[in-house]
């Protein structure tokens, strides 16, 4: 699977959540076949929650890991979702 | 200004400063996000615990004042309503959306390294200082558009104690809290490290707003000191035109401290006044609290990569809620957590103006600043 990587960290609120939204739809083929898994780096607290709030209202999975000063968040298609389409 | 009521002062202050600053960055209380998400992503959430804050400030102090706590009532700095409440909520709507916070949040924000804060900071200040420049035509706008007259909270235009119109609105405002609470949207879940739950927060620092009433005898203010800053930095390179600036010879605040046995007297001039022991321990405080608070979580970077537009944006939204809060007069803490809980119709104004400006900066930051 493909990782693509967007770094937001210190950028202006509310940046982050836009730009997660603007990079999930515009890569909604590849996110939903499982070919490719968006890694958003960010610094920003309030990103933890609605990233993954809002990538699991469109039907995403989502991990959220600490990684030093900053967080990745993740976010991929859930695993019944690629089997249907690779099925 | 060494005796023990200065001491208290400024020492209050700063251990506000320092638990609000700690407290919104554990929780992102972003007042300008909550606000600004209302109308950017339909989200409701943060508005929901907004409404907490000030339903809990709003009986605290009231209690506080059934049991004759507080000395002076309307607060100190509240005055007459003037249509200059309105459009000064809404230029303060747009700078707050397009600084990326309010101005608290800019501080917290900053103190945790966020550099488009620091510059949203600056932006502030220039703001602040460029009002002195036109303070007399502004002033002379908002006597000729000013409304009821000797009418300072809405209690007092509509005849009725203070305690008869606080109870009626808190209980409208229980109605719909206690269900959000109920249905469990009030709670939201983080991964973040040293997550509070921001109606924790709103209650923490509706107890932080009541403290500062209890001892200061006014509510969270800042914005006076961001002009003050402005006025030593003119008269610093400009004596001669800081010294022909009316507004630095105007007086934000006289009153006395019952409590404290003090009076409280000064302005945005550039000098050491008692305003500069309330305000800038605050400010302090809340940057210290922000850094406090990422330091402890191991958090605490800088990144400066980002992009020209952003920091254009925070520089200009500075500036944009630097202006307003002294054609207002005054910022949102000062209203949304110290007037709107007492009812002052010069918050409600502020908080009607504050609305469209907040979409409007919405509409600019996703239309120009962020757009690509």
């Amino acid at each position: 699977m493909q990782v693509k990587e967007i770094d937001m960290r210190g950028q202006i609120c509310p940046s982050s959540l836009l730009m997660a939204l603007r990079e999930i739809n515009a890569n909604k083929l590849a996110l939903r076949s499982g070919v490719i898994r968006l890694s958003f780096l960010s610094d920003n607290r309030d990103s933890t929650a609605t990233i993954p709030e809002s990538a699991a209202n469109m039907g995403y999975e989502v991990s959220v890991i600490k990684e030093a000063d900053s967080y990745r968040i993740d976010v991929f298609a859930k695993p019944d979702e690629m089997e249907k389409r690779t099925a | 200004m060494s005796g023990t009521g200065e001491c208290i002062t400024a020492g209050t202050s700063l251990l506000l400063g320092l638990a609000a600053g700690f407290i919104m960055h554990r929780s992102d209380f972003c007042m300008a996000g909550m606000l600004r998400d209302l109308f950017l992503f339909r989200s409701t959430f943060k508005l929901r615990i907004l409404l907490l804050t000030v339903l809990a400030i709003m009986v605290l102090i009231e209690a506080a004042r059934q049991a004759g706590l507080i000395y002076l009532f309307p607060f100190p700095g509240f005055g007459s309503s003037s249509l200059a409440n309105l459009v000064g909520g809404m230029f303060f709507g747009v700078g707050m959306v397009l600084a990326g916070g309010c101005v608290a949040g800019t501080l917290y924000k900053m103190g945790s390294g966020k550099i488009v804060s620091a510059v949203a900071f600056a932006g502030l200040i220039v703001g602040s200082t460029l009002y002195a420049e036109f303070h007399s035509v502004w002033k002379s706008f908002a006597d000729t558009v000013r409304i009821l007259p000797g009418k300072v909270t809405l209690a007092q235009f509509v005849g009725l104690q203070q305690g008869t119109v606080i109870s009626v609105i808190a209980t409208l405002l229980a109605i719909p809290l206690f269900r959000w609470w109920r249905a469990g949207k009030l709670v939201r879940s983080s991964a973040a490290d040293g997550y509070l739950q921001p109606w924790r927060a709103g209650l923490m620092l509706a107890l932080l707003v009541t403290v500062s009433v209890l001892i200061i005898g006014i509510p969270l203010g800042i914005t006076t000191s961001y002009a003050k800053a402005g006025a030593w930095i003119v008269s610093l390179f400009a004596p001669g035109h800081a010294e022909g600036l009316s507004y630095f010879k105007a007086r934000a605040f006289d009153y006395p401290n019952h409590l404290l046995g003090i009076t409280y007297s000064g302005g945005p001039g550039p000098a050491c006044d008692t305003i500069s022991l309330i305000q800038f321990p605050l400010i302090g405080g809340l940057i210290a609290g922000g850094f406090l608070s990422v330091r402890l979580l191991g958090e605490f970077k800088i990144h400066a990569r980002v992009p020209r537009s952003q920091y254009l944006s925070a520089f200009i939204g500075g500036i944009l809620m630097g202006l307003a809060s002294r054609m207002a007069p005054s910022c949102n803490i000062w209203h949304i957590l110290g007037g709107l809980p007492v009812l002052a119709i010069q918050s409600i104004l502020f908080i009607v103006g504050l609305m469209p400006g907040a979409w409007l900066g919405g509409r600019l930051l996703t239309g120009i600043v962020l757009k690509d």
